[in-house]
């Protein structure tokens, strides 16, 4: 086996919030030198396909804009992390710069499209220094974009569901609602069980809307 | 080429079809024409509210350009946007789509702020696909490709994409059920003879019959056969919440 590549994973590869375990050839680069105070480096002696370890399950590829332009290397490294990893999200970051830019749309295709994984292109290794800060940083964080978890109280959006039934404005919702608890209930209740409630008219609106054939 | 029998149908049999927001349709009208005419996806405008492509069963897609994602007044708008898509669509993806040139020097590069990368790791935390495009036609064949990988995992948009008569109250009533996105809906008014026979399918029945995942199927399952508390009614609530918004 290519010794270059053996470990595709490391046996303990989270690092605490606010550490980036990195793959020893990065020590010195401007890079790790941009990460300053905000960020904790730790050296991982033993060489793997992977660049950058963050908490939170995740890990990042970098290819370098002579990478993108020589082509298939960065491919069989990209596609040996995906055939060995089980569990960490993989961001892969790229140079995309004037002259490695034609190589991106492929690139893109094959990351994002063929693979699922993410894809972020920078422009030079300062941007990337700072945009794996963030990424290092943001996951302690509440993130904005996470849907919240919604009311488990439902009664708005019963109601809401029986005036989409033509004919029923709030009132007769309401009204409705009181005898009939709910849709499921609604729906399989007869035109004369109806009536009293809303009226003649409406009650076969509402047996109507429920029990046409839609076709 | 035969026009398919019966209503009009999102797309001839093995082609591609994409929805497309009626809002989007001035911005976008050089991706919509370009999809139809390079790419021969049917391209269906529809009011999907808030998202602006769709391009599978389970996929919805946001389309934004590189100065509007790096611009901290559009940053509320954006969260809205992504969290009521998580809650729509099984996969969220979003096009990021290099500024027209014209507008500024062209080979001034675009300049990174904080914002703008803080905003991108949030992004990849919350499993948004990420995708950049370099104008208009690179987007719509973004958007082909997606429908493409999409449609080989089985989950191809397959229904007619224009709903009439009785189907159009059913689907404003399924528009309104927690998790369902419009292309759901357009699968509900197809896969279900009647709204009575929906409101009584089991889980299993409604994740088949809407296309949609389990957790989903059963959020729906739950509204339909949830029992109103009258004293919690009459209160003024105006608004009602889709899950994620």
């Amino acid at each position: 086996m290519d010794s270059k590549f053996s470990p595709a994973i490391l046996s303990n590869a989270v690092p605490p919030y606010g550490h980036v375990i990195a793959n020893e050839k990065w020590r010195g680069s401007a890079l790790v030198q941009n990460f300053k105070g905000n960020v904790k480096v730790i050296f991982e002696e033993e060489p793997g396909v992977v660049d950058f370890y963050l908490s939170n399950k995740s890990c990042i590829i970098y290819v370098s804009e002579g990478d993108l332009v020589a082509g298939n290397y960065y491919k069989r490294r990209i596609v040996r992390f995906r055939n060995a990893n089980s569990s960490l999200q993989g961001i892969i970051i790229v140079e995309k710069t004037h002259l490695s830019e034609q190589y991106f749309p492929s690139m893109q295709k094959f990351v994002v499209l063929e693979l699922g994984l993410t894809l972020l292109p920078v422009a030079s290794q300062a941007e990337a220094s700072q945009l794996i800060g963030h990424l290092a940083l943001t996951e302690g964080k509440d993130n904005p974009f996470r849907r919240r978890s919604t009311s488990r109280l439902l009664e708005p959006v019963v109601l809401a569901l029986v005036q989409q039934i033509p004919g029923v404005g709030k009132v007769k919702a309401q009204a409705l609602l009181h005898q009939f608890s709910s849709i499921h209930q609604l729906s399989t209740t007869s035109i004369s069980d109806l009536e009293p409630i809303v009226g003649q008219a409406a009650a076969q609106h509402i047996w109507g809307f429920f029990h046409h054939q839609l076709d | 080429a035969v026009a398919p029998s019966a209503a009009p149908s999102a797309a001839l049999p093995g082609g591609l079809c994409v929805l497309v927001d009626s809002r989007c349709i001035t911005g976008g009208a050089a991706v919509v024409s370009c999809l139809r005419l390079r790419h021969g996806v049917t391209a269906q405008v529809c009011s999907l509210d808030g998202c602006d492509f769709v391009v599978s069963n389970r996929m919805g897609v946001e389309w934004q350009a590189q100065a509007e994602l790096a611009s901290t007044q559009n940053r509320k708008r954006l969260q809205e946007r992504v969290q009521s898509m998580l809650g729509l669509y099984d996969r969220v993806c979003l096009i990021v789509e290099k500024d027209n040139v014209k507008t500024r020097d062209a080979r001034q590069p675009f300049q990174r702020t904080r914002y703008y990368d803080n905003t991108l790791a949030g992004l990849v935390r919350a499993n948004v696909r990420l995708l950049v495009s370099e104008g208009p036609e690179d987007t719509a064949s973004l958007l082909a490709e997606l429908a493409r990988v999409e449609q080989r995992k089985g989950q191809a948009i397959g229904v007619p994409t224009e709903v009439k008569g009785h189907r159009q109250q059913a689907l404003q009533f399924y528009l309104t059920l927690p998790c369902v996105s419009y292309v759901n809906a357009l699968n509900m008014c197809q896969n279900f003879r009647s709204v009575a026979q929906l409101v009584s399918s089991s889980v299993e029945a409604l994740q088949a019959g809407a296309c949609i995942s389990r957790s989903r199927a059963e959020e729906i399952y739950r509204s339909l056969r949830y029992d109103c508390n009258p004293s919690l009614m009459s209160t003024n609530t105006n608004k009602t919440s889709k899950c994620g918004s």
